[in-house]
């Protein structure tokens, strides 16, 4: 049975000594208010605790049995709605919720961390507070201070869960498409109707009252995605003196068979005149979503390396424990039939490529949470422009690279245990199932891809991307003369320059054949990702250098970033020479001669 | 679910366009007479009809219902499975392939290969049941008596009894040195085995009236490692003197896994309980004997990531061309339509030809690998025999290590093409991931091929194995100087070639000094080796499709997709070798630097 231990030592070490957050949240007064260093630690401290004891434990089984549907109603896995309640009552739904409706305020950067403990160790039930927290970022931003003050204090304390309901049978990446119908009535209030499909615990048990983010057009609403309009839709609605009145007009039509998450119940809901309030304005719903948007998808990055440090942390105790062959240099464990299979250097290149994944992504991920946290708290108009600009730029990176190399991890992960990896039992296969959707939805990666080359650099002139080019050149020019740091500054400066040289490339060719994006749009992220990985690493190298002396853990950093610098990095070249393949090569061929 | 449809057309071009599997089977005097063009024609058009109509329906359901074992060790098959494989049997496929002394058809094993192919893509764990029998036909007819031959083999051949191979444990995979199964020498000549086998494929079913099973064990006072190792024949029901089958043996399924795919493939734990064997092959060679024909054994799992691009990149290309969401990039393409299909859109393109890449390209080189099998087995010199053994050594880790590796990618691609549909089960695509990922496991994991191809068939013959077939490359590149619409091909080609051989010797020098460097180089190093395979392939099919052309043709679509999609190749897919070029060589350092104690805390 597959264990799991929360990476705090990691998690501080980028807080502190890359990052420092403490500094940053004293400089801005909202935070100043809200987070020290001790509460961040205590946090940490604490939800590792919930991960480790309440949720991992649930994980393997919960897998097995899956959600239930009968006649409309959800029953989530054993434990579930005990864990939810556990969840509840520690008061982790209003962690970076907003003070004024009851949440906590924190920043995303270690938001983020708590969401790795929780996703990591438990990704099904994970989903339904990322999911309530989604609902909640949407409904605080754009939502009536009515609607505010009746829903946001039960959803951030938990009693309450939340859902978004934006696909439908036949619109998904193409929302412009939707059918979803709102019908204003006579009280303010919408009759909404229309099918959602893929609705993450759109029906459970283990709340009592599910607040749904729907979208949906009204009568009159121009046709595309500039005709859609964002609706709270209660499970149950709520009385004036905020108790629970009657069912709403929909309900679950079934839950879906899928290939991993089996365990968070995916729903068909029908809507079928359900009551509904606007949120924000009419047509504009696309908009309102996303402001959310940034967040769930840094959330869904965050998902990715949870689940990956859980199967590193297994692959790990396995390699140490299955014997298996001699290591080729001599036998290391000679009192034993055969070495444990960790001497053997293909494992060891597999260990360290989920390894160095992993951190790396988890310093990205945070770094992005870095701009989330300026961009919403910092007083300084420049400051949030300048963050504004970088979250746009990096989000679409860290869905989509981070989840390609958490299903890479899980892989090797699963690949070290030989067949036993294949098996159910060691629950190694699983974090291959869960990872999977991580590719797929809240934006496929290939719809990221788009929009990172496309509207993120493209549509601006490549400004946003300046000014991350301008951050690391100046980090580079700063460590350049530093002996001990040449081994990560060189491949970085060679990593970064062949990133513009390719954004250059791109957008060139982009002007006279508008298929170049889409067919370089997937390599290109991935050449960004690591080229950011890199500049991660390096960053992580000057506290490591520092302290390698005072503790492991600086020196295995160290030789984390050495591997990814030698062992990783270099896919980028690859990726840029299929980049400049260009788009022809993928239309030579009519749909019919595939 | 993914309908299936026998991809014919490609088949015969690769048979006899680009491999002139014709002129193969007129030049081996065993196969002259009976592998004619008509002859194979209509084996492939049948079994492309029974694998269409009678298994692919079957994929779906064998995985929602998996197998189930009852209190008394039986297991039952999902639905359909048996009756399938009665028609199977009824319509002579398990004997193809076999000499007429044994109750064989006489036919190639390459012919076989290309029937597998198509009952693999239909339903894989359906096709496991008689694939596993493989092993043990292969170990009997080997190494067998006369006497097992005539009591085991020809009902294995004949479909009547199918077999296994029982090698792991519980403690010991890849190391099978360390087995601990015991053979008892018994009074009447006999053994009695005792011990506990894991991860047998088709260990126990309802399929076929008895279960051949060879199984790996030690002689009392054998030597440790794998030296003392010793092949044994144990039937699931004993053997009565006139070949009927008697009583029960003291062989049970203990249970079945539960896995992540292959659910329609029983997985068994076998228990030995003094279980009736007989020695086969020598006492205490019993992994030489195996590897006498263990290539052709990892034949049968490289087809496996063949069937996994093609399955999925059918599955993906129909869904591709139906499902609507958002405009071209370059204008709408459906106006009539509310968006226009996803096939418009560069990058579901880019994965289906990825898929399409892989899966021609795969075939191609299995077939190939096939060849050199039939060879082996039948060549008519032992100069032949030879250069084709040394070449099937060569090609095999390369074939199975990565065309699995694309197989998971080719089924992963398909899932995306889906969307969130993909992740559906009823849809099929994500069936197809689960089925793929244990291809990169059994029969030697990824890693272990990579040490087979780097250590054992590459540095061991001080790259002889290697120059052999970078000379057939060089040949057909030499052939081809002036052809200039294959020139970025060839130009291509004739640099990675070269490459190929300076990465070798790079990496022979540094394991002369550090033997970590093979393992350290090794995965990067086959997949290299992949993908400069599969780019000779597509340049040798980019010259067959260029010499139709040429010739006149009613094919010019077919043909020009092949050169097409051999652009593709190189261009978007090949320069993948220049990471794996600068990984192999990063050294292994890189991986032992880190203390073992410091990789988690």
């Amino acid at each position: 049975m597959p264990e799991y231990k929360a990476p705090l030592r990691d998690m501080r070490f980028l807080l502190n000594d890359v990052f420092d957050a403490p500094k940053l949240w004293a400089e801005m007064p909202r935070l100043a208010e809200a987070v020290d260093p001790e509460t961040a630690d205590a946090i940490l401290e604490e939800a590792g605790k919930i991960a480790g004891n309440v949720l991992a434990p649930l994980n393997r089984e919960a897998d097995e049995q899956g959600s239930k549907w009968s006649d409309g109603e959800v029953t989530s896995p054993d434990g579930f709605k005990e864990a939810y309640q556990t969840y509840a009552d520690g008061g982790w739904g209003g962690l970076g919720g907003n003070p004024e409706f009851g949440g906590m305020g924190m920043p995303k950067m270690l938001v983020g961390q708590v969401e790795e403990m929780v996703q990591g160790s438990n990704m099904s039930f994970g989903l339904a507070p990322m999911l309530t927290a989604g609902a909640a970022l949407a409904l605080n931003a754009h939502g009536s201070q009515e609607l505010k003050d009746k829903y946001l204090p039960n959803m951030y304390s938990g009693q309450w869960a939340g859902a978004m309901d934006l696909t439908e049978p036949h619109a998904g990446t193409d929302l412009g498409i939707i059918r979803t119908k709102a019908e204003p009535q006579a009280d303010g209030s919408y009759a909404v109707s229309g099918t959602k499909i893929f609705i993450t615990w759109g029906e459970h048990d283990m709340a009592e009252n599910i607040i749904h983010l729907v979208l949906a057009k009204l009568p009159d609403a121009p046709a595309g995605p500039k005709g859609i309009s964002l609706f709270l839709v209660p499970k149950f609605l709520v009385n004036e003196d905020g108790s629970l009145g009657e069912r709403n007009q929909f309900s679950c039509g079934s839950i879906e068979h899928k290939m991993g998450i089996k365990a968070s119940a995916t729903c068909v809901m029908n809507y079928d005149g359900a009551k509904g309030w606007l949120v924000g304005e009419v047509n504009k719903g696309l908009n309102a979503m996303f402001t959310m948007m940034n967040y769930e998808r840094v959330a869904v990055g965050i998902q990715g390396i949870g689940a990956a440090e859980n199967s590193y942390q297994n692959a790990v105790l396995y390699a140490n424990d299955r014997i298996q062959s001699r290591a080729p240099t001599g036998p290391v464990a000679k009192d034993k039939a055969a070495d444990p299979i960790i001497v053997h250097p293909d494992v060891r290149r597999m260990l360290l490529t989920m390894r160095a994944l992993t951190e790396g992504g988890r310093a990205f991920s945070t770094y992005a949470s870095k701009w989330l946290d300026i961009a919403k708290f910092s007083d300084n108009e420049d400051d949030v422009k300048h963050a504004e600009a970088m979250v746009a730029l990096l989000t679409p990176v860290v869905k989509s690279f981070l989840t390609d190399t958490a299903l890479e991890s899980a892989v090797a992960g699963q690949q070290i245990f030989g067949g036993h990896g294949f098996i159910r039992e060691w629950g190694q296969e699983q974090h291959v199932r869960d990872i999977r959707i991580t590719q797929i939805y809240e934006g496929t990666n290939g719809i990221q891809s788009l929009d990172l080359i496309g509207r993120k650099i493209a549509a601006n002139g490549g400004a946003f991307f300046k000014i991350y080019v301008e951050e690391i050149n100046q980090f580079i020019a700063a460590q350049e003369g530093k002996d001990n740091m040449v081994e990560f500054i060189t491949p970085l400066k060679a990593a970064v320059a062949n990133l513009v040289d390719l954004t250059e490339w791109v957008m060139e060719k982009a002007q006279s054949n508008p298929n170049e994006i889409g067919a370089s749009s997937v390599e290109y992220l991935q050449v960004f990702g690591y080229t950011s990985m890199a500049y991660m690493f390096a960053l992580s190298a000057i506290p490591a250098l520092e302290k390698a002396d005072a503790e492991p853990f600086y020196a295995n950093k160290l030789a984390t970033a050495r591997f990814f610098t030698k062992r990783l990095l270099p896919r980028y070249i690859s990726l840029s020479e299929a980049v400049k393949g260009g788009a022809d090569c993928l239309y030579e061929l009519e749909a019919e001669q595939f | 679910m993914p309908e299936y449809k026998a991809p014919l057309r490609d088949i015969k071009f690769v048979m006899d366009e680009v491999l002139d599997m014709p002129g193969h089977y007129a030049s081996l005097s065993a196969y002259a007479d009976v592998a004619t063009p008509d002859m194979i024609d209509a084996i492939i058009g049948e079994g492309a009809k029974f694998c269409e109509n009678v298994i692919a329906p079957l994929n779906r359901t064998g995985d929602i219902e998996g197998c189930t074992r009852h209190e008394d060790g039986s297991v039952t098959t999902p639905t359909g499975f048996k009756e399938a494989y009665k028609q199977f049997v009824e319509g002579g496929w398990p004997s193809m392939a076999h000499d007429e002394e044994v109750g064989g058809q006489g036919l190639p094993e390459s012919l076989g290969t290309v029937m597998s192919e198509m009952v693999g893509t239909a339903n894989w764990s359906w096709g496991m049941y008689p694939g596993l029998s493989h092993g043990a036909m292969n170990t009997i007819s080997s190494w067998g008596t006369q006497e097992q031959k005539d009591t085991y083999l020809t009902k294995l051949v004949s479909g009547e009894w199918t077999g296994t191979m029982c090698l792991t444990e519980p403690h010991c995979g890849s190391d099978l040195g360390i087995l601990k199964t015991k053979a008892e020498p018994n009074a009447d000549g006999s053994y009695a085995i005792s011990g506990t086998k894991i991860f047998i494929s088709a260990g126990e079913h309802d399929m076929a009236d008895n279960i051949v099973h060879i199984v790996l064990a030690r002689l009392p006072g054998a030597p440790e490692g794998t030296k003392g190792i010793s092949l044994f024949i144990v039937p699931k029901f004993n053997v009565a003197e006139d070949g009927s089958v008697a009583d029960r043996n003291a062989v049970v399924c203990g249970s079945i896994e539960h896995k992540m795919g292959i659910h329609g493939n029983s997985t068994c734990v076998m228990n030995f309980d003094g279980a009736k064997g007989f020695l086969i092959g020598p006492e205490n060679k019993g992994l030489n004997c195996m590897f006498t024909f263990m290539n052709t054994a990892r034949i049968g799992t490289a087809l496996q990531g063949v069937t996994s691009c093609e399955g999925s990149f059918q599955g993906a290309l129909a869904y591709a061309k139906d499902r609507l969401a958002m405009r071209s990039l370059t204008g709408p393409k459906a106006p009539e339509k509310p968006a226009d299909p996803i096939i418009v859109h560069p990058d579901v393109r880019k994965m289906l030809l990825t898929q399409k890449a892989f899966a021609e390209a795969g075939r191609a080189l299995v077939y190939m690998t096939a060849l050199q099998n039939d060879i082996v087995h039948k060549g008519d010199s032992e100069e032949d025999r030879k250069a084709a053994d040394e070449l099937l050594g060569l090609l095999t880790p390369i074939a199975k290590a990565f065309l699995t590796e694309a197989g998971v990618e080719a089924t992963n691609l398909g899932v995306q093409v889906f969307g969130g549909h993909g992740f559906i089960a009823e849809w099929g695509m994500e069936q197809l991931v689960r089925d793929a990922k244990i291809s990169t496991i059994y029969e030697g994991t990824t890693g272990i091929q990579a040490l087979d191809l780097l250590g054992r068939k590459v540095l061991m013959t001080q790259g002889q194995s290697l120059k052999n077939f970078t000379k057939m490359i060089h040949k057909f590149c030499q052939a081809e100087e002036g052809n200039e619409e294959l020139a970025p091909f060839v130009s291509q080609l004739v640099e990675l070639n070269k490459e190929w051989g300076d990465l070798t010797m790079k990496v022979g020098m540094s394991a002369m000094k550090n033997r970590d460097e093979v393992g350290s180089a090794s995965v990067d190093y086959l997949m290299y080796s992949g993908y400069v395979t599969l780019a000779y392939l597509w340049a040798k099919m980019a010259k067959a499709a260029q010499d139709a052309l040429a010739a006149g043709t009613t094919e010019e679509d077919f043909y020009k997709a092949k050169l097409t999609t051999a652009r593709f190749y190189f261009t978007r897919i090949l320069p993948r070798t220049k990471s794996h070029a600068a990984t192999m060589l990063a050294g292994a350092d890189t991986l032992m630097d880190l203390d073992e104690e410091h990789f988690a805390f």
